[in-house]
């Protein structure tokens, strides 16, 4: 190197260390002059799921004067990736994160180093670590998911009596929420006269899940119903069915919103779509963050004022949404999500 | 030591640092809170070290005339070896080991396809790509493993100095390899193979050596990396590692290393891999989008060659 | 001439597709079924189209890893021009657009490697990012639905008995195949790959092909998502994702050599068959739960294998037919056809 770049180089270092004498943790108003700042974490950005999410939230930051809200996440749901926005806005020095882990154990550090800096951290759709959020905003467990899904399809195919075969059609084999629904619904299908044939791994790929679905009709003649877990594999088997004329034939069921599925339901090819009121969701973790960075207590036993929702139930650290909901012919219109 | 004409050489690495102070000050008026803080900004620096090791490697590659798509998959299969050997033995000499084993087979499978074979690089590492990754989502069976303990997180985020041990491997790393590019026969002969191949195989230097102990040698880097990275995030996976190699592939070619070979130095990627960090965070920190950082990132790689080009034109 | 074409690549690719349905078959002979095979050709068709495009890119030298983002972008501005819930032009004129967005966007590329003098690779590796981040942006999150319904139809179902992917892509191989053997850019193209600077002193402009490679490849690309993304429940940013692997892996695998001047459209079609023929395979052949998470592996291993197999067939072919010891052939493979 000349002396030319040498003094440059020195100048840099000397403007870094000057600038950098502040030990900054201290939380500054932000832009907009808001009073607390909330991140909203989903575990993917741009898809519909949590893009409905996002909207409730948005409605219940419009509402309230005092929360400014940032909605960021990695598009394609890298739980590293999530572990890294945390840490940016710890450095920003937020009011309150909300999680949707991808993957609990990835994100654990990161929440954890923002509550040692006084950030307040929940979860909400998926649960972390214990240690690593104060609570989590529940709408349904694994349990209740996996069971739905299940009861809705034995109900589907005509009763318990039905024996036939099915599929999963899931995501990616290493998804986190796919596997543990599929470890709820292989006892619960055990009980019952369905055959769980095999389960496809499309990953997130739209066109593989059409594909895939339309592969496992043609295999399988036995085949009585399609489990459609992932916001990809659901539409992508209804489309199978349907462009194998197998409507009425075949039962898919799974979880989505009724928006993606509402062509599917019209037309006969789905009876039951599962999933919860997302924007609900997604506005009920905003006052829960909101409470806990006006410094308020969530207790156990006690209840959270959430806006246009009433009060909400707080059993442990948990703060319930209400049941998971079915989308059926008769009730699909009166949602817009 | 030949003397050398009195020429400047390293005019690319200057313009890099330029515009890596440019961008820090710039960005630092939206979000002085990082920016301009040296506390805050060292905090976050771990996020980048696994891509900045990966990339010292694959400057070598790429200087060679080579390429490696196959980084980030062999992270994923190397971690997942990691995960499944923890879980047998409670070890973490014996995990890193294995997982150091496991790379060290992927690189070598790449070496030899190019070397023995005569396959294109590019087409080899773009098969491996897809084998390394899918064989780590069937040995896992797509199980996330975990629960390495305290000591093991220490690697990444003990900080000595404000960074930490990957960091400091990283920077020893620079050091090292621009000493041995800049004055060891090993160096000069690298960049002769990335200007000439035949030319070099005709003077008797045992090219195909030194081409599959880089890309075994690349491997083994890509074990060490997705340690870090097992070690920052607490976690491993098949999905390790997804998305890096092109990542590491920007941070080189805005490094001013040519992707035919024969030009580039491992300073200017590390430069590129400091300035697709800032940018990086700029997103994050200010546009909060992360639709735009794919974006940023794509137009500072065309951007910085078409500025490269014209340069190199008008000082002709 | 069957001598010829015993001894030639294309040969043992077919081989190697009618051992596996053989295979295939034996376990269950569902697979020879009509639906199955027209739905493998109906699927077959979109990275056909976009390989006959990428084949010329690659005969000429160079290469694009971009295929699979512009196939999403080109999808989501679709959407917005075409459905229902958007601007809802008519066919006449969207689809017009649509073709030029891909051929705009392709040309840009070729002025970028041409005239900017950008090497392909890092063009195309830049601009994977810049039009994911579009496409991202432009969709806001939402997917699209809507598309109008003869489009969909047409695609799906057919259009004269065989859905519209399969003419189409019928059209485009033929017209590719017609160009490189009759036509005289056809003969430019394989030898401005064979060698650069012996065509440049024959006075062959290689800008101008390289510019109108990638311009086809974005043209191709339109092409694909028309007769393809109708078919998928709805569009969705990240469509594409992981395509442009599967076409250049076609592409090589069908024998066309990265080092540009050889190969045959009829070997990249065969390519085309075969990879998309490996996922219903393993569905056919049942392999299982477990079995099903080794998906991914079986088709990289099947790719190395592919292109090891390759290359060593061609050196085992120049040796006999030349008397050759020169491993790596330099002249000009073969006849184009």
């Amino acid at each position: 190197m000349n002396r030319l770049s040498r003094f440059l180089f020195c100048l840099l270092l000397v403007a870094i260390v000057g600038c950098g004498s502040e030990d900054n943790a201290t939380v500054d108003p932000t832009v907009s002059g808001k009073e607390l700042t909330i991140c909203v974490l989903p575990k993917i950005k741009g898809i519909p799921y949590f893009t409905s999410c996002a909207d409730g939230a948005r409605e219940a930051a419009d509402e309230l004067d005092d929360v400014e809200l940032i909605y960021d996440g990695p598009t394609d749901g890298d739980a590293r990736k999530q572990a890294e926005m945390i840490e940016n806005w710890t450095v920003l020095g937020v009011d309150a994160i909300c999680v949707a882990p991808n993957a609990p154990d990835v994100v654990a550090n990161a929440m954890k180093e923002a509550r040692d800096e006084g950030i307040q951290v929940i979860t909400w759709d998926a649960d972390g670590t214990k240690d690593s959020r104060s609570h989590f905003v529940n709408q349904a467990t694994a349990e209740a998911i996996g069971l739905a899904m299940v009861n809705a399809m034995v109900k589907d195919v005509g009763g318990l009596a039905v024996a036939g075969d099915v599929v999963i059609v899931s995501s990616d084999p290493t998804s986190d929420n796919q596997n543990s629904w599929i470890e709820v619904m292989k006892p619960a299908l055990a009980k019952t006269k369905l055959n769980l044939v095999t389960i496809k791994y499309p990953g997130e790929n739209s066109g593989q899940a059409l594909a895939d679905a339309k592969d496992v009709i043609k295999k399988y003649e036995n085949l009585k119903g399609i489990f459609g877990i992932s916001s990809v594999a659901f539409p992508g088997a209804a489309e199978a069915v349907e462009q194998m004329n197998k409507s009425g034939e075949i039962q898919v069921t799974g979880l989505s919103l009724p928006s993606e599925m509402k062509k599917y339901v019209k037309a006969g090819t789905v009876k039951s779509v599962i999933l919860w009121n997302t924007p609900n969701l997604g506005y009920a973790t905003i006052y829960a963050a909101r409470a806990l960075a006006q410094g308020k207590t969530l207790s156990e036993g006690g209840t959270l004022d959430a806006g246009r929702l009433g009060e909400l139930d707080i059993v442990g650290d948990n703060v319930l949404l209400g049941d998971v909901l079915v989308f059926t012919a008769e009730n699909i219109d009166d949602y817009d999500f | 030591m030949i003397q050398r004409p009195r020429e400047f050489g390293w005019w690319h690495e200057v313009v890099l640092l330029l515009l890596l102070m440019a961008v820090v000050i710039g960005a630092g008026m939206f979000v002085p809170k990082f920016f301009w803080s040296l506390t805050q900004q060292l905090r976050l620096s771990r996020q980048m070290w696994e891509v900045a090791l990966l990339s010292l490697g694959m400057t070598l590659i790429i200087l060679t005339g080579g390429i490696d798509l196959s980084v980030g998959s062999i992270m994923a299969l190397s971690a997942v070896s990691f995960g499944i050997v923890f879980e047998a033995s409670e070890s973490l000499p014996m995990s890193a080991v294995s997982c150091l084993l496991v790379a060290l087979c992927c690189g070598a499978l790449n070496g030899a396809l190019v070397v023995w074979l005569k396959l294109h690089p590019l087409i080899v590492t773009l098969a491996t790509f897809a084998a390394f990754r899918g064989i780590a989502e069937g040995v896992s069976q797509g199980a996330h493993y975990s629960g390495f303990g305290e000591a093991f997180r220490g690697l990444s985020h003990d900080n000595y100095l404000g960074i930490s041990i990957a960091g400091w491997s990283f920077f020893g790393l620079v050091a090292v390899l621009t000493v041995m590019l800049t004055n060891t026969s090993w160096g000069r002969y690298l960049y002769a193979i990335g200007h000439n191949e035949s030319a070099v195989r005709f003077s008797g230097i045992p090219v195909d050596g030194m081409k599959f102990s880089l890309y075994s040698a690349n491997g083994v880097l890509s074990g060490l990396a997705a340690i870090v990275l097992v070690s920052r995030t607490g976690a491993a996976n098949a999905d390790v590692g997804s998305g890096f190699e092109l990542e590491v592939i920007t941070a080189v070619v805005i490094g001013g290393t040519s992707i035919f070979g024969g030009r580039g130095t491992v300073i200017g990627t590390a430069l590129g891999v400091l300035l697709i960090h800032q940018t990086r965070k700029f997103v994050d920190l200010y546009l909060q989008a992360a639709e735009w950082t794919p974006i940023l990132i794509g137009c500072l790689l065309i951007g910085s060659i078409l500025v490269y080009r014209a340069c190199s034109r008008d000082s002709k | 001439m069957i001598s010829t074409f015993v001894k030639s690549y294309e040969f043992v690719l077919l081989a190697v597709i009618v051992s596996i349905v053989t295979v295939v078959s034996v376990v269950d002979s569902d697979f020879l079924l009509p639906v199955n095979l027209l739905d493998i050709l109906t699927r077959s068709s979109a990275p056909a189209i976009v390989a006959c495009g990428l084949m010329l890119v690659v005969l000429s030298g160079e290469i694009d890893i971009s295929v699979g983002s512009l196939f999403g972008f080109v999808a989501t501005v679709m959407g917005i021009l075409l459905s229902t819930d958007h601007l809802e032009f008519p066919l006449l004129i969207g689809i017009p657009l649509v073709l030029m967005v891909g051929l705009l966007i392709g040309l840009g590329t070729g002025v970028l490697v041409t005239f900017g003098r950008v090497p392909s690779i890092v063009a195309t590796l830049g601009l994977l990012g810049v039009l994911r981040g579009m496409a991202l942006l432009v969709s806001d999150g939402k997917n699209i639905g809507g598309l109008p319904v003869g489009l969909q139809s047409a695609t799906k179902v057919g259009f004269v008995g065989l859905p519209l992917g399969i003419w189409v892509a019928v059209f485009v191989i033929a017209f590719t195949a017609v160009m490189l053997k009759w036509l005289p850019i056809g003969t430019r193209f394989y030898a401005i790959g064979s060698s650069n600077y012996a065509a440049r002193m024959v006075g062959l402009s290689e800008w101008r092909l390289k510019l109108f490679a990638f311009a086809y490849t974005g043209l191709c690309t339109s092409i694909a998502v028309i007769i393809d993304v109708p078919r998928l429940p709805r569009i969705e940013a990240k469509l594409g994702d992981g395509f442009e692997l599967l076409v250049v892996t076609c592409v090589v695998v069908g024998g066309v050599s990265i080092a540009g001047g050889r190969g045959r459209i009829s070997g990249v079609v065969l390519a085309v068959v075969l990879m998309t023929m490996l996922r219903p395979v393993l569905t056919f052949l049942d392999i299982g739960a477990e079995g099903e998470k080794w998906t991914g592996a079986i088709q990289g291993v099947f790719i190395i294998a592919a292109v090891v197999g390759d290359h060593l067939l061609t050196r085992f072919r120049s040796r006999s037919r030349q008397g050759n010891i020169d491993a790596n052939p330099t002249e000009l493979e073969g006849e184009p056809s």
